[in-house]
């Protein structure tokens, strides 16, 4: 298990969601990037990645969000773990099959955030099915791109390479 | 193979239901991972929030208005600050109207503001705060109000940082503040956390008669926000009695909050004595101004 890339899609996910999301704060669309980072470091290197993948992506979102640290941290815990067993078990390659896996990621860490606050604050929490409906279809779709991504960046390193080469050769000639 | 694993994940959501726990039984104070993660990655937004500005700018003062934009930007900066002086001397007019209370006139004539630029919003999905580049070192204490063009934006959020500080947004679970309605002159408490994106108006008495289209103010009874400032106005009264629900739209568009302004002052305990910030304002040293 390589510790950097887990770190660095974490750190990614948490940059780009706390950047995105100040272009949405009245929360007419809700997305959670940290899902999709803790998501690939899962299904890139198994579940302990995506565990934690899951603690710290969870806690930087805690701390940066002033609200109970943890919360996010627990549940982004389990949808890592649970992830990675999924990957481990069924072998799922295609960016569209890891988008769906994202797509129901999203679903599970959401009912567990709900169920949390719920919890903590003995109440439950107004909750729009739009907004889940809503967020789970746009992180599936930026789990799409950079599944799709990550499956296309070899080929094209790799393409790259061999034009530089045939290119030396011909000068050689 | 799988048991050191789940041993893991056992132990790691112990952890967390610890911590948890730890938080919800006391939360005074910033805990230590909290401040050093708010304070280390609030520098980075920062880079990264003026990066997105950069190339935002370029694109629209070079390839799609060239010229216009940057106009327009000093513009709205200048309409900003003179909404804020506006709600200011709106906010004189309501002491004023409160004669009875000349104590408290003398302390809330003046009403000093400092504009901050959004870095970052949550990144935590339906959290309502946002990250703004002004801190402590800036004069930003914990409590004080942040107002934008249409009114009342929210507080600062527990102890700011150096240069930043987080802002608890208004229409936010947890969110309220003392609430006036402008033509009646009576009070209430404005809640948001509603998930359509609207206050409520709560704790009004049945029998006050609310009018859509009414202008909601702070009341300055909360000990949070400087009175007559606005908050919205009223967009529909369901319902009748004591089963009533008064729905105010909030003045300021969420969805989009670029500039805010931070008063920096505090409003005065309910005993009528004046609150001191927590550090005395630094001068401003050349940082850049939004």
């Amino acid at each position: 298990m390589k510790l950097l890339p887990i770190l660095a899609a974490v750190f990614i996910a948490v940059v780009l969601q706390a950047t995105l999301a100040r272009y949405m704060v009245g929360g007419r669309w809700v997305f959670d990037l940290v899902v999709v980072g803790v998501v690939f470091a899962a299904l890139q290197q198994g579940a302990v990645a995506g565990m934690l993948a899951g603690t710290i992506g969870g806690l930087l979102q805690d701390s940066l969000s002033g609200g109970i640290l943890g919360v996010a941290g627990l549940t982004k815990t389990i949808t890592g773990y649970v992830t990675g067993g999924l990957g481990t078990r069924f072998v799922v390659v295609k960016p569209y099959a890891r988008a769906v896996i994202v797509a129901g990621a999203t679903l599970v860490n959401r009912a567990m955030t709900i169920g949390l606050d719920g919890i903590l604050h003995q109440g439950w929490p107004a909750v729009s099915s739009v907004a889940i409906l809503g967020e789970t279809a746009a992180n599936a779709v930026a789990g799409l791109a950079v599944f799709w991504a990550a499956a296309a960046l070899p080929g094209v390193l790799a393409r790259g390479r061999f034009r530089r080469r045939s290119s030396w050769s011909r000068r050689q000639w | 193979m799988l048991r050191r694993p789940l041993a893991l994940l056992v132990a790691i959501c112990l952890v967390h239901v610890l911590l948890i726990s730890s938080q919800v039984q006391s939360r005074s104070g910033m805990p230590v991972l909290e401040s050093v993660a708010f304070g280390a990655l609030a520098r980075v937004q920062g880079a990264v929030a003026g990066l997105a500005d950069a190339v935002r700018s370029t694109w629209s003062q070079y390839f799609a208005l060239r010229g216009v934009e940057r106009d327009n930007a000093a513009l709205r900066q200048r309409v900003l600050e003179l909404e804020g002086q506006l709600q200011a001397e709106r906010a004189r007019a309501s002491s004023a109207r409160a004669l009875e209370e000349a104590l408290r006139l003398q302390q809330e004539t003046t009403v000093r503001t400092l504009a901050a630029r959004v870095i970052a919003g949550n990144p935590a999905p339906g959290a309502m705060t946002v990250t703004i580049d002004r801190g402590e070192r800036d004069g930003v204490a914990p409590d004080m109000a942040v107002i934008a063009g249409g009114g009342v934006v929210g507080r600062i959020l527990g102890r700011p940082a150096a240069h930043w500080a987080r802002v608890q947004l208004l229409i936010g679970r947890d969110a309220g503040a003392g609430a006036v309605l402008e033509a009646s002159g009576r009070g209430g408490f404005l809640a948001g956390g509603y998930g359509d994106g609207l206050y409520r108006l709560e704790l009004v008495s049945p029998l006050t008669p609310v009018t859509v289209g009414e202008k909601v103010v702070t009341s300055g009874q909360d000990g949070l926000y400087p009175r007559g400032y606005a908050l919205g106005t009223v967009e529909r009264v369901e319902g009748e009695g004591r089963d009533r629900v008064i729905l105010v739209r909030p003045g300021v568009d969420f969805s989009h909050i670029e500039i805010v302004l931070v008063v920096l002052a505090l409003p005065p305990d309910p005993d009528g004595s004046a609150r001191v910030p927590v550090r005395p304002v630094a001068p401003d040293r050349g940082r850049r101004r939004p």
